[in-house]
């Protein structure tokens, strides 16, 4: 089942997903062949999709974070509760 | 020391105290060992040809096993004779029969000098063993269907955070760097260093691999190592690794030595890149920059579509606003027209008025002249009537006595009294109406008479 049959449940889109349908939606639109109730459903999707890519693209955008594994897993042992 | 094939050393020249010759230039000695190395008994050497390198001049690579190695060194067209003979190209990991003497290279004063095999033949002593093994490994992992799980991961395009596993040292960590630099890419980036080319190396990669998909986070990790010899890269042919990285539910980019190298891991693993550059490419699919700009051009797209779609209710808009330009127009106008309109009644009543008031002064001089004409008019006939009026009263009392004497008789002349006194009856209605003839006598019920003296009622007898 893919990810858009499953309603409620749906993970929101990957950026991919979101970038691919964006694209579609604007062919769509490009070929004018949409009505209008359809134009304004399609523009209101493709801008909740856009935020979408905006949010992951923002999430890679701003600054480069450099960690090292051991000192993460240093970190993590360290905050671990003792057992 | 006349045997010395050395010049002989100055007075005073060696260290005080040794036993040994000397000192002699070290150019001499160099090509005095060269000689005694070349003077050497000519052999064959079987081993493992590893570490090849060809150059403009001369090809080198290494010969070893387990107990030690060679270094060795043919000129390029010998080697290129080798290879016409022979039906396969000697290649990394074979085993090889080698046929030659040492040599040494002495050197120069801007040179360094080096040891080597001069190999004068040579010929392959069948599939080497380790190339051999890591064929069957792979056959192996293929059988199990291990060659695939990766490939059928999904791999996010651009992903939050990488993992990447190479050494601390290497140059494929700069190369990373600066290929996601170019993507544009800053998200989270976790290094897993780790060994990668001895015998610890194998276990420390397959320890970072699950800590940074466990740990890290991951979501897809780079295994990246600069090029080298066949033994350089055997870490990655390791069965451990190789199984670990199959199962493993983080998509794995391999890259590992160079293009021409081709390691397990490689074919394990989710993508294989030639370079570490390449392996950070792939790593983040899109180029956030040109995404970045997309997305914007996709949004100014939508906008324009959601315009035009609204457009023609705008446009409604605009026309109900001409209309209603226009209707404020009519409106204004009508208005005007019914100011004029409602003002032209007052004008005219103004003119009435004003002719009324001037008609009604003209009406008042008129009459104020005709009243004193008609007064002086007057005063003239009272004047008359006064005379007239004073003469006529002078005629009547003349003559009216006699007029009245004789209208008197006149009158009583016609008295029916006076009749009645003679004897006549009057009959009458009973409302004293006169009934002059018998029919009409006859058909009254009632009558009254009248006599002369008084009135009294009567029936009408109709037999």
């Amino acid at each position: 089942m893919s990810a858009s049959e499953q309603p409620q449940t749906d993970p929101p889109p990957t950026y991919e997903q979101a970038a691919a349908r964006v694209e579609e939606i604007i062919r769509r639109l490009d070929s004018g062949e949409a009505s209008l109730n359809e134009t304004l459903d399609l523009v209101k999707e493709g801008k909740g999709l856009i935020e979408v890519c905006a949010r992951e693209l923002a999430a890679v955008g701003d600054a480069l974070e450099e960690l090292k594994l051991d000192e993460l897993v240093g970190r993590l042992e360290r905050e671990a509760p003792p057992t | 020391m006349s045997t010395s094939p050395f010049s002989a050393p100055p007075e005073d020249a060696g260290i005080p105290g040794s036993t040994l010759a000397g000192p002699f230039p070290v150019g001499e000695y160099a090509a005095a060992l060269r000689a005694k190395l070349r003077s050497l008994t000519r052999v064959q050497l079987v081993g493992e040809l590893v570490n090849l390198r060809p150059s403009r001049a001369r090809v080198y690579f290494e010969l070893r096993d387990a107990d030690g190695a060679i270094p060795c060194a043919v000129w390029l067209k010998d080697w290129e004779a080798m290879l016409a003979g022979d039906a396969a190209a000697p290649a990394e990991g074979m085993q090889v029969v080698v046929a030659g003497g040492c040599d040494y290279y002495p050197g120069s004063a801007t040179s360094s000098p080096g040891f080597s095999f001069a190999v004068t033949d040579l010929r392959l002593a069948g599939e080497g063993d380790l190339l051999a093994r890591i064929d069957r490994l792979r056959k192996q992992l293929d059988a199990e269907g291990l060659l695939d799980p990766q490939k059928r991961l999904y791999q996010p395009v651009l992903p939050r955070t990488i993992g990447v596993i190479t050494g601390e040292s290497g140059k494929a960590r700069d190369d990373i760097l600066a290929a996601l630099a170019r993507r544009g890419w800053a998200g989270r980036l976790v290094w897993g260093f780790a060994p990668v080319q001895d015998r610890h190396a194998a276990p420390a990669i397959v320890r970072a691999l699950s800590d940074l998909c466990a740990v890290g986070r991951a979501e897809v990790v780079i295994v990246a190592r600069g090029g080298g010899s066949l033994a350089d890269l055997l870490c990655f042919c390791d069965e451990t690794l190789c199984r670990t990285v199959a199962l493993l539910g983080t998509p794995v980019i391999a890259s590992v030595g160079h293009h021409t190298d081709r390691t397990l891991l490689d074919d394990v693993a989710a993508v294989s890149c030639s370079t570490p550059t390449h392996a950070a490419e792939a790593a983040v699919g899109v180029d956030c920059e040109r995404a970045r700009a997309d997305q914007a051009n996709a949004a100014a797209r939508l906008r324009h579509h959601a315009e035009r779609a609204v457009r023609p209710r705008g446009e409604q808009a605009a026309v109900a606003g001409r209309l209603r330009d226009h209707a404020r127009q009519a409106v204004l106008a009508r208005a005007r027209l019914l100011a004029t309109l409602s003002r032209a009644p007052a004008t005219h009543l103004d003119r009435q008025r004003t002719r009324l008031h001037q008609e009604l002064r003209e009406v008042r001089a008129a009459s104020t002249r005709r009243v004193a004409s008609e007064r002086r008019r007057t005063r003239e006939y009272a004047l008359a009537l006064r005379r007239a009026t004073d003469m006529s009263i002078a005629d009547c009392r003349r003559r009216r006595p006699r007029e009245l004497e004789q209208l008197a008789l006149a009158l009583a002349g016609h008295d029916p009294q006076r009749t009645l006194e003679r004897g006549y009856v009057l009959v009458g209605t009973t409302d004293g109406e006169p009934l002059l003839t018998a029919s009409r006598a006859r058909e009254a019920d009632e009558v009254k008479l009248r006599f002369a003296d008084g009135t009294i009622p009567a029936k009408i007898d109709r037999t």
